[in-house]
């Protein structure tokens, strides 16, 4: 049965949805073929939609992203916070205004010290949050019905006490659990989509085969026109290099230390080989050996994928580790239906980040150093002493 | 809220104004302020308007039942429930003063009465030892009028408060009097711009109504900054507060007439005689007929307590909780329903026919997998930098030396991998970049920053599971708090660091002729791309004689 589904879009959404798509890998020519106005091609763009939910697993992410939040949610991974893509592209093409009178650098100074002081206080906002917040949850442990979570979030804590605010929270949770519901018949009518997905793919192949002997010999390959010019891969390619140079300054680096440390130890072993063997050096080194390749261990997980990374946001929960707690969680942790991140993972991944970060404003800021020296020496008389 | 950058601004404000204003090219500060002010204020509004709630939460923490019995006894109040408006720094400060008057008289009057009272005080109560009220009672010089003090020996209804745990109670000055120590602690950071003005006059003749209140009320907690307490405090300056003093005195000779009654409420008139000084005897006789029944746990009576108390019994209304067992039962369900196998092999087969429809020779990376890979690959090389710095250090045995020389060579082998793997990356970054759909869209923004990784997208079971983030003690939940604020804050600098370098650098070298401002606008743009705008360096003129 052949139904046409028409869609009304606009040049920007399909030029988005084949960008969204093209990301995700989907190489299918017949898809950015279709013209943008949306006049033709429901059905290719079904045949993408099912190939996009198996691959990005979209129901499931769907329903994860716009979980109902009733506790104190914080995200569990600093993805937001680089400088996104979209202001870095605005950054590069804001106007030149022409500001005839200058700007003060004193008008900068204030401005950055304003900044450092809103920061200060938002720390310590933050602090005072973080003591209420976990004096809510302190206090009211073992209250909750549901024993996993143990205590009270904000929210419901306020809910106890004033009820008739939180009927849209209510209807939330409802309309949620008719979308898990809904999930779960699709589910099970699984079977019968992909194959109807299959007949559409057959026909749309045998349609394809009558007119594409003609396309072929009209437009040559089937790919589409070469792009002028693809930020994306502009950008990446910056960061490969970027990369690729750390990779190689750190690779000169392990190079000469190591050269350094090997004629070290060649120096040390020549003089005492007969020593050594009697001591029966060479197991010693075997071991020490299997130690070194458990301690990389850690690298060579990371370089092979695939990589649970923890993203999203997650709802905080106390969890006293003291033994005499009714709540025996601790280790417990994969029977159960969740999946708790411990804040020590947590802390210590955003440890390395911030470990990262700084060295790399560091790096910033000896490169300014050395342009402003050389700047310095053309300044007649002056010497400038660093502090 | 100007805050005067430290250093030059003074130095250079005595010159001319022509010298000073050093010309900055462009439209730097536009960007940066694009990249500083959403973030931060934003931030900033969100946790201002989180804190007095929470804080209204643990101080006064009223469940529903009782609103309407409040309602009826405190039509004034009318901050009881709907109440989520911090307490004045004023009113604060004033209460401060009131406990620490109260703390004072209590003190003496332990050393009179001795233990009955703390025994009875001390049960029930979740204590954080006298630590807070003896410091407290230290700072303020009140004059006690001691001769009150023999007088209450009658001490009433000790017993009373164990009781009160279970229906929650009016205010209760409890002795040895407290107020809650969690919450006092929270007044003091509040107070902490307020406090060295302590009127002494308001403490003094504030005591002389706390005494009285002392007396008949002696043994229940109060929820120290709740409104009620806090209203009365308002006129203790000076002229107000002999009133307060004098109302309080005289609500205790009604109070005596009518017997053993409920000393809470007695306590509560008192706390009320600050707001309406007129009317107050109305007041006081209406409350007398409820009252009047005695002791503790009568609904009639309004409640307040603290969350600290209360919290460990709280129930969700039951609506919710309903809603709330029907919810995570659905989840269950999803989390646990499995494909079907008709249903994966339906789906298998569709998928690999459709991908042979793909263009043929297909890149080896998606653009996702290109931008995951490279995320991938910045960590380890965070790692491996970890890693060798660590073995810079000098290894004193032989043995560490040679696990040092085995770490090294593994170090070594994994970079060279990775520039393998980044080789790769480059090449099908050219090769997505042949297939690149034209699309005059900024090709960065589309894509979704948080991207779960391909791993994930397999375990669609764990993307059902209930996301939680468990953290084992408050240290550590402020270390997390922390070191995200710090991660944020570190790449504002970053991004502004660049911007600054992009705009100041170009200024400062295309210099033609260094003038005698050039120097400060060196020193300035010095110290902020170098030194975080937080310290300076020192110029000196090199001129030595010839």
């Amino acid at each position: 049965m052949l139904f046409s589904i028409v869609f009304f879009f606009s040049d920007n959404q399909i030029r988005f949805v084949k960008a969204a798509l093209w990301y995700y890998g989907y190489d299918r020519p017949e898809l950015y073929r279709l013209p943008s106005d949306g006049s033709a091609g429901s059905r290719e763009l079904l045949l993408a939609f099912s190939w996009l939910l198996h691959r990005i697993s979209l129901l499931e992410q769907l329903l994860a992203r716009n979980r109902v939040k009733t506790g104190d949610e914080t995200s569990v991974c600093t993805c937001e916070d680089g400088l996104p893509n979209s202001l870095k592209g605005t950054t590069e093409k804001a106007p030149e205004h022409g500001l005839e009178g200058g700007v003060d650098v004193r008008y900068l100074q204030w401005l950055n010290g304003r900044l450092r002081f809103q920061w200060r206080s938002l720390h310590a906002q933050h602090e005072e949050q973080c003591k209420l917040l976990h004096k809510i949850h302190l206090f009211t442990s073992g209250s909750h019905v549901d024993q996993i979570l143990g205590h009270f979030s904000v929210t419901e804590t306020d809910l106890v006490r004033q009820p008739e605010n939180y009927k849209q929270l209510l209807q939330l949770l409802e309309s949620e659990t008719m979308q898990l519901e809904a999930f779960l018949e699709w589910k099970q009518l699984e079977p019968v989509y992909w194959q109807w997905m299959e007949t559409v793919l057959d026909n749309m192949a045998e349609e394809g085969n009558t007119c594409e002997s003609q396309d072929a010999r009209v437009e040559g390959s089937g790919l589409p026109k070469v792009a002028s010019c693809c930020p994306w891969a502009d950008s990446l390619t910056g960061q490969i290099d970027k990369l690729s140079r750390d990779l190689t300054t750190l690779r000169e680096q392990l190079h000469k230390l190591t050269t350094r440390r090997k004629a070290a130890w060649c120096e040390k072993v020549k003089t005492r080989e007969e020593e050594l063997q009697k001591e029966g050096f060479s197991a010693t080194a075997r071991k020490i050996q299997e130690s070194v390749e458990l301690k990389l261990l850690d690298l060579t997980y990371l370089c092979a994928p695939p990589q649970k990374r923890m993203h999203g946001s997650h709802r905080l929960v106390f969890r006293n580790k003291h033994p005499a707690s009714k709540m025996g969680f601790g280790r417990s942790v994969s029977k159960e239906p969740v999946s708790a991140v411990s804040a020590t993972e947590v802390i210590r991944e955003l440890q390395m980040t911030e470990a990262s970060l700084e060295r790399e404003l560091k790096q910033l800021q000896e490169e300014c150093r050395q342009r402003l020296d050389e700047v310095a020496e053309g300044l007649d008389g002056v010497i400038c002493i660093s502090p | 809220m100007l805050v005067s950058a430290a250093g030059p601004g003074p130095a250079l404000a005595p010159r001319a104004p022509s010298a000073a204003l050093l010309r900055v090219r462009g439209p730097w500060c536009r960007r940066g302020g694009r990249l500083c002010s959403p973030a931060v204020c934003s931030r900033r509004g969100s946790r201002a308007r989180r804190c007095p709630a929470m804080l209204a939460l643990l101080l006064c923490f009223s469940p529903p039942r009782s609103s309407k019995e409040e309602e009826q006894l405190q039509p004034e109040a009318g901050s009881s429930n709907g109440q989520e408006n911090k307490p004045s720094p004023k009113e604060l400060e004033e209460l401060e003063l009131l406990n620490r008057a109260l703390e004072k008289v209590l003190k003496v009057r332990k050393s009179i009465l001795k233990t009955p009272l703390e025994a009875q005080g001390a049960t029930g109560e979740k204590s954080a030892g006298e630590g807070p009220a003896p410091k407290n009672a230290e700072k303020q010089q009140v004059p006690v009028p001691v001769e009150d003090v023999p007088m209450s020996t009658k001490v009433r209804a000790v017993s009373k408060r164990p009781a009160s745990l279970k229906k929650p109670s009016p205010y209760q000055l409890k002795a040895p009097y407290r107020t809650d120590p969690e919450v006092k602690k929270l007044q003091r950071k509040a107070l902490s711009r307020c406090v060295s003005r302590g009127p002494r006059t308001a403490g003094k003749s504030s005591s002389k109504g706390v005494v009285c209140k002392q007396r008949r009320s002696p043994t229940r907690a109060v929820s120290a900054s709740d409104r009620e307490v806090c209203a009365p405090a308002e006129p203790q300056k000076a002229p107000g507060s002999s009133r307060s003093a004098l109302n309080a005195q005289q609500s205790f000779s009604i109070e005596d007439s009518v017997g053993e009654k409920n000393s809470v409420a007695a306590g509560r008139q008192l706390l009320d005689a600050g707001k309406k000084s007129c009317g107050f005897l109305g007041e006081s006789s209406k409350k007398e007929n409820p009252t009047a029944e005695g002791a503790l746990g009568r609904s009639t009576s309004p409640r307040r307590v603290t969350l600290q108390e209360k919290g460990c019994q709280l129930k969700l209304p039951l609506p919710y909780r309903k809603a709330y067992f029907r919810n995570s039962r659905a989840w269950e369900r999803c989390r646990l329903c499995q494909t079907s196998a008709d249903a994966a092999a339906a789906r298998n087969r569709f998928i690999e026919r459709i991908q042979t429809t793909f263009c043929s020779p297909r890149p080896a990376f998606s653009p996702a997998e290109v931008e995951e890979e490279l995320k991938v690959l910045q960590d380890v090389l965070s790692l491996l930098s970890q890693y060798m710095e660590a073995e810079f250090a000098d290894h004193p045995t032989l043995q560490r030396e040679y696990e040092s020389l085995l770490t090294l060579e593994g170090l070594q082998t994994t970079v060279s991998q990775c520039l393998r793997k980044l080789q790769l990356l480059q090449a099908g970054v050219e090769a997505q970049r042949r297939l690149h759909p034209d699309c005059a869209v900024d090709g960065g923004s589309c894509f979704p920053a948080c991207v779960p990784s391909r791993g994930q997208m397999c375990d669609t079971a764990g993307m059902l599971a209930v996301p939680l983030l468990c953290y084992s003690s408050f240290q550590e939940l402020r270390d997390l708090f922390a070191l995200k604020l710090q991660v944020s804050m570190l790449h504002q600098e970053i991004a502004l660091q660049k911007v600054m370098m992009a705009e100041l650098l170009p200024v400062l070298e295309a210099w033609p002729c260094p003038e005698a401002s050039a120097v400060q606008l060196y020193r300035a743009v010095y110290t902020q791309l170098c030194e975080g705008g937080k310290r300076f360096p020192v110029l000196m003129r090199d001129e030595l004689a010839d």
